[in-house]
């Protein structure tokens, strides 16, 4: 089981500092993916969850970041400890990221082509013309009509969806082992968005890969995950296998998020929202950091930080007040 | 790109007809005729004064002198009123005077402040950072004119050297060798001190440039890709912050004309904006009008450069 695990984030914690406040943007997340794994991490905007992302690939800029602690081991090795160099034969070649914003995530004044290419010489020693092939292969695998053609195409000449198109071909061209992919079809209509989730699919069977899904709507989360984590105010406030969140969500934070999906039981029906907004990472209460917006808050959720409650199968949650009512401590099993 | 050539070359002319009318009048509308210069002189008696301005057609229509006046300008033919020397022929020996000052010190200008804005911006913060700014901002506020006195006392003190002019007088006999020194020494001074001030705004410009496009979302892209700093700073920023450079570069050619006035005045450069600035004293028109159709012609040869090198140097921009 060990040998199967691909990375393992470790209680990270990256701060921003200014100069009079400093907002805990991640504050102690841990999760793990496995090998061909496709692991989404479930938020709303602003808990942190690009952040941790970008941290993973070193990516977060310091100052005013700050990596203030934790872990990340990628294949047993911790990425927070490379150097410069070792971290870039890393980014592109094992772990690669497609981003939220395709229309501007691509550099205007270069062709796809040389873009892609560029992705593969970095990290490949190969010459130009299997490069030029690779790329036209990349493409075709993305579902890109006239790859050949569309090589030569500079990033404005392209929709939005073949753009992020062109962005997974970017990220898969090294054959990384590790997809990190944030809100990829957030800045995309809804038949686009559809597509590409179903690319995300197939890349992920076709080439054994693991994804790390990073978005804030359920819905997507149902199509894509195996497991899910749901991120609050910069900490894993729920775990587990995307049927027991879907199903018997344990904290008050993922059932609230649950409720304010639509679906055709409610129809008619005013959508549910949570209460409130996401605390303010420079400000956060103290306590549980969802008490404010939580109707299952008790006094202690006030001044106590809720611990990781397991519920066994691999679903934990933090929130001890649901555990306690579900009867069921740690003790009993 | 043919059809745009030809448009924007038409559009051109059009400007230039438009130029040449509002400069026309606004010279020939402000108070002080050229035969008013030197009231006092006793060799301007009334009879003289008539004469000259019906030499110079002075006492026609203003239309009839427009035509006059650009007729003997595409002929060639213009002449200067103060010494009867052919208008062109005159600014023709000032440019080549000025050339060479010009371009050291726009050669200077643009090597120099790139490298320098590109480090601030990568090392944004840092003590680099913080003295090229605090230079540049001592250079921009210091008056040009008193940076030239300062350096003229001492280079002169210090090394010994003239530096006013554009050579030593009485040097034609001695050898090749130190005529060239002595030529660049002359040159040396006001070319660098030309280039002080545009690489102090220049560099800034370039740092805050390419700290825009540090921010942008490809930037990232790139270095999520693995790429080393050098090619995305190099390579990915810089392809991008050096595109509104270009409309700059496309204005550096009418300084040619207008940059230098008081470089030149200060070092005695026998230059084009000096014979500018003193044919406006004299109120020698046909000079002044010449001279500033020459420079409306290099205003608009400027953006059409920068129009093509535009379309060469960013996709998105097509016809």
């Amino acid at each position: 089981m060990k040998d199967n695990r691909l990375i393992s984030v470790q209680d990270l914690k990256v701060y921003f500092r200014s100069n009079a406040t400093t907002a805990r943007a991640v504050d102690g997340v841990t999760f793990e993916v496995d090998r061909e794994e496709t692991v989404c991490l479930v938020g709303e905007s602003g808990c942190g969850k690009t952040v941790t992302a970008l941290s993973i690939l070193g990516l977060v800029p310091v100052p005013p970041g700050d990596i203030a602690g934790g872990r990340i081991l990628f294949k047993g090795q911790g990425l927070l400890d490379l150097d410069d160099n070792n971290m870039q034969s890393i980014r592109g070649n094992h772990i690669a990221m497609v981003f939220q914003e395709p229309l501007t995530s691509l550099n205007p004044v270069f062709t796809i082509g040389d873009q892609i290419s560029e992705a593969i010489s970095i990290h490949k020693n190969i010459d130009t013309g299997t490069q030029r092939e690779r790329c036209v292969q990349l493409l075709r695998d993305v579902g890109i009509a006239a790859p050949e053609q569309r090589l030569n195409d500079y990033p404005h000449q392209l929709s939005g969806g073949q753009r992020q198109r062109v962005m997974i071909a970017m990220a898969l061209a090294c054959d990384p082992e590790l997809i990190i992919a944030d809100e990829p079809t957030t800045a995309l209509d809804v038949t686009v968005q559809d597509q590409i989730l179903r690319l995300f699919k197939y890349i992920q069977k076709t080439r054994a890969m693991s994804i790390l899904y990073i978005t804030h709507d359920l819905g997507v989360v149902t199509h894509i995950a195996d497991r899910v984590y749901v991120m609050y105010s910069g900490v894993i406030a729920e775990q587990g296998f995307t049927s027991q969140i879907f199903n018997h969500a344990k904290h008050p934070y993922t059932r609230g998020l649950l409720a304010s999906l639509p679906s055709r039981s409610k129809r008619g029906k005013r959508l549910y929202s949570i209460p409130g907004s996401v605390p303010d990472p420079a400000h956060k209460p103290e306590g549980c950091p969802f008490h404010p917006r939580c109707p299952h808050a008790i006094p202690s959720c006030w001044s106590e930080y809720p611990q990781m409650c397991d519920y066994g199968e691999g679903h934990l949650a933090r929130c001890p007040v649901l555990f306690e009512k579900t009867k069921k401590t740690i003790d009993d099993k | 790109m043919l059809s745009f050539i030809g448009r924007s070359v038409v559009q051109k002319i059009i400007t230039l007809f438009f130029v040449s009318v509002v400069s026309f009048l606004i010279i020939h509308i402000a108070p002080g005729e050229p035969s008013q210069v030197d009231p006092m002189n006793p060799k301007f008696t009334p009879e003289v004064v008539e004469r000259f301005r019906e030499e110079f057609h002075l006492d026609k229509p203003l239309h009839v002198q427009y035509i006059y006046f650009y007729q003997n300008l595409f002929t060639g033919k213009t002449v200067s009123w103060k010494d009867n020397q052919s208008v062109l022929q005159k600014i023709w020996e000032r440019f080549l005077n000025s050339l060479p000052l010009f371009i050291v010190g726009t050669v200077l200008t643009w090597t120099l402040s790139f490298p320098v804005g590109i480090r601030s911006a990568i090392y944004r913060g840092r003590l680099y950072d913080r003295s090229a700014t605090f230079l540049s901002y001592l250079l921009i506020s210091i008056p040009g004119f008193f940076f030239a006195y300062v350096l003229i006392i001492f280079v002169v003190t210090h090394f010994h050297v003239p530096v006013i002019g554009m050579e030593t007088f009485g040097t034609g006999n001695t050898s090749t060798v130190f005529v060239v020194m002595d030529r660049t020494w002359h040159l040396l001074l006001p070319s660098v001190l030309g280039a002080t001030g545009g690489i102090a705004v220049l560099s800034r410009y370039v740092r805050s440039q390419m700290l825009e496009v540090g921010g942008q979302d490809y930037i990232r892209t790139a270095r999520a890709k693995g790429l080393p700093q050098e090619q995305v700073h190099y390579k990915h920023a810089l392809r991008n912050a050096l595109l509104p450079f270009i409309t700059m570069f496309g204005l550096i050619l009418p300084g040619l004309i207008g940059g230098s006035v008081i470089i030149e005045s200060i070092f005695s450069w026998p230059g084009m904006g000096r014979m500018a600035y003193e044919a406006i004293l004299a109120r020698d028109y046909p000079v002044i009008l010449t001279v500033n159709f020459v420079s409306a012609v290099l205003v608009l040869a400027g953006t059409f450069i920068s129009d093509i090198l535009y379309i060469i140097a960013d996709p998105r921009i097509r016809l």
